[in-house]
């Protein structure tokens, strides 16, 4: 290892945060440095429905839909849900809707027919819109796009700690794995990459039934799973993942009955905000505005 | 060593690789074992047909994952899936680590859940069974956990422990642990520096220059209400050991130096030594008695 090279120890954020708890990593301003857009707050609409599964436990297309409605229209602070996209995105915009496919807990399709039918209703031509995931560097409307959606469900992840909404756009570079390092934490460099800089209008996280605790090599038990019947709309990539974080942090303490830190720390989030300006992770930079059901809101 | 020459000619010229060979070798045991695994648990099936997966297709099996597994060194990977109508799919992965100290180690990458006796060690947490045995890792997982499942992940955990013949060892670096107030169920074995800092974060940097050729063990100490995290390392030979100690104290205990164990920022205290090819931190210590007194304890093991 380089003698010269500046290295971030356990220290630095003992220093700072008093505990290397994954709150105080989240919301680190790390070594000093300051988010670009540290100045202004960013707006994050955090809606739940309990009626979005019904006794069965199936999702309600309907309730979701005017879920994503009222949070793009309290986001924009517009009149109604299609005046609302046409502030996202104009006829001539050629939009990539990135979704994620794990099998176990992908972007739910009745989410991705929402945003289609309303980016349609905004005047974008069908041929123009594309929803992908893996194949994204192979998409032509992803080659083309001049206006990213970014959609993804909140889940534990094995090596980078969540795998959140600043992640999902791991398949914009060839090499994924080559972001693996110190848990992931350079992930928010993709986002300075050329051809993703500046695209994305609007960040869903989605928090249906998120997965608070992965097991073994599949990283997956329904049993970590709970209807917290929710989405996380914002502009800002940083700012929703940061709140899903918490909301999933206080789920594992609730779960496990003492603090039971995200394992390993999400550092990409306050990284993304503090190395690469991408938004802002700190809940004082964050303006929460909550919708819908409030029971075990958990933040 | 002409011999050794003479014959690895000898095998290119025939089209063979010693690293084939090798590969071949671990990809025919594991193909032996899925011969022998049993076709029926309870109502469960064997879907036809197993998978096998190496070092680089293991990645499109299990994702990110798969970086844990080979960074123990995996040589491959059996997965066979039993179905039944009405029932979750019940999956089994049998990982051929090349070593019981590397089954062994990946076995306490994750140390949650409840001891099942199986194996030379099991343990389950709702939906997953996992347990080590000689150079193998399994994992026996179900998406969701019913009680028939769960009755049949046990039962097939037995049928695989008892197909796998050999018992192996645990890795020798054990030995040298301190046994008071050892938390058992706290100690990892590992190599890398992602691993290390999955459970303990240290540092962004790899300070302790741990890689492949490294065996570190990480555990959690109590002693009359105090608690401390103590790692041993072992380097492969005396200057690479001293060269992790010199990074280690430059960049994460700067004061060791002068005042011996270091008091952190958070009130905890911290201690390192090095004797021959082994570092020993006590990366936090509740208070200073009990970081010295376990370095002191290491190290007097080491001699």
């Amino acid at each position: 290892m380089d003698a010269g090279k500046k290295v971030i120890t356990r220290r630095d954020f003992i220093r700072v945060g008093s505990c290397l708890t994954v709150g105080s990593l989240m919301g680190l301003p790390l070594m000093g440095r300051v988010s670009a857009r540290e100045s202004e707050k960013s707006r994050v609409i955090l809606i739940r429905e309990k009626e979005v599964f019904d006794s069965r436990g199936q999702l309600s297309e309907t309730v979701l839909e005017n879920m994503l409605d009222e949070a793009v229209t309290a986001l924009m602070d517009a009149p109604g849900a299609v005046s609302a996209w046409k502030q996202l995105v104009k006829p001539t915009d050629i939009v990539g809707i990135k979704t994620n496919v794990w099998f176990h807990l992908p972007t739910p399709k009745p989410l991705e027919a929402a945003i289609w039918k309303r980016l349609l209703e905004a005047g974008v031509k069908k041929e123009n819109i594309s929803a992908d995931d893996r194949g994204i560097l192979g998409n032509s409307v992803f080659e083309r796009s001049t206006v990213l959606i970014n959609v993804r469900p909140m889940r534990t992840h094995h090596w980078s700690g969540l795998g959140t909404l600043l992640k999902n756009y791991i398949m914009f570079v060839p090499h994924p794995w080559m972001y693996h390092g110190n848990a992931c934490e350079k992930l928010g460099a993709i986002w300075q990459l050329p051809h993703v800089r500046g695209k994305t209008r609007l960040n869903i996280l989605v928090m249906l039934t998120p997965l608070f605790h992965g097991v073994g090599p599949h990283h997956f038990s329904s049993s970590y799973m709970w209807p917290y019947s929710g989405l996380i709309v914002s502009r800002d990539p940083v700012a929703a993942d940061a709140t899903g974080a918490r909301i999933i942090q206080a789920k594992r303490n609730v779960f496990f009955g003492t603090e039971k830190p995200i394992s390993p720390p999400p550092l990409h989030i306050a990284a993304a905000s503090s190395q690469f300006g991408l938004g802002n992770s700190r809940a004082d930079q964050i303006q929460l505005v909550q919708l819908g059901w409030e029971e075990d809101l958990l933040i | 060593m002409k011999k050794v020459l003479l014959i690895f000619l000898i095998l290119q010229t025939l089209g063979y690789s010693p690293l084939m060979m090798m590969q071949k070798s671990h990809a025919d045991e594991i193909e032996g074992l899925s011969a022998v695994l049993p076709s029926q648990i309870g109502v469960w099936t064997a879907v036809p047909k197993d998978r096998i997966y190496d070092t680089d297709t293991i990645f499109s099996y299990i994702d990110g994952a798969g970086e844990v597994y080979r960074a123990y060194n995996m040589r491959s990977c059996l997965s066979r899936r039993y179905s039944s109508p009405n029932s979750p799919i019940i999956v089994l992965d049998i990982f051929d680590m090349g070593t019981s100290e590397d089954a062994f180690g990946v076995f306490t990458h994750d140390q949650d859940g409840s001891p099942v006796d199986v194996g030379q060690g099991g343990l389950y947490r709702p939906g997953w069974l996992s347990f080590w045995k000689g150079k193998y890792f399994v994992s026996i997982y179900v998406e969701e956990e019913t009680a028939p499942a769960k009755k049949a992940m046990g039962e097939l955990a037995k049928v695989v422990a008892s197909l796998i013949k050999d018992q192996g060892s645990k890795p020798e670096i054990l030995l040298h642990l301190p046994q008071e107030g050892l938390q058992s169920r706290s100690i990892r074995y590992l190599h890398h520096h992602a691993l290390l800092n999955y459970h303990f974060y240290l540092a962004d940097g790899n300070i302790l220059n741990l890689d492949q050729h490294t065996d570190a063990v990480l555990a959690v100490y109590q002693r009359s209400g105090e608690r401390a995290h103590l790692l041993l390392v072992f380097y492969p030979n005396v200057d690479k050991a001293a060269e992790a100690h010199k990074t280690l104290l430059l960049h994460y205990l700067p004061e060791a130096k002068s005042t011996g164990a270091v008091l952190l920022e958070d009130g905890k205290w911290s201690a390192t030594g090095l004797k021959n090819k082994f570092l020993t931190v006590v990366l936090e210590a509740d208070s200073r008695p009990l970081a010295e007194d376990l370095l002191r304890e290491v190290l007097q093991n080491l001699s």
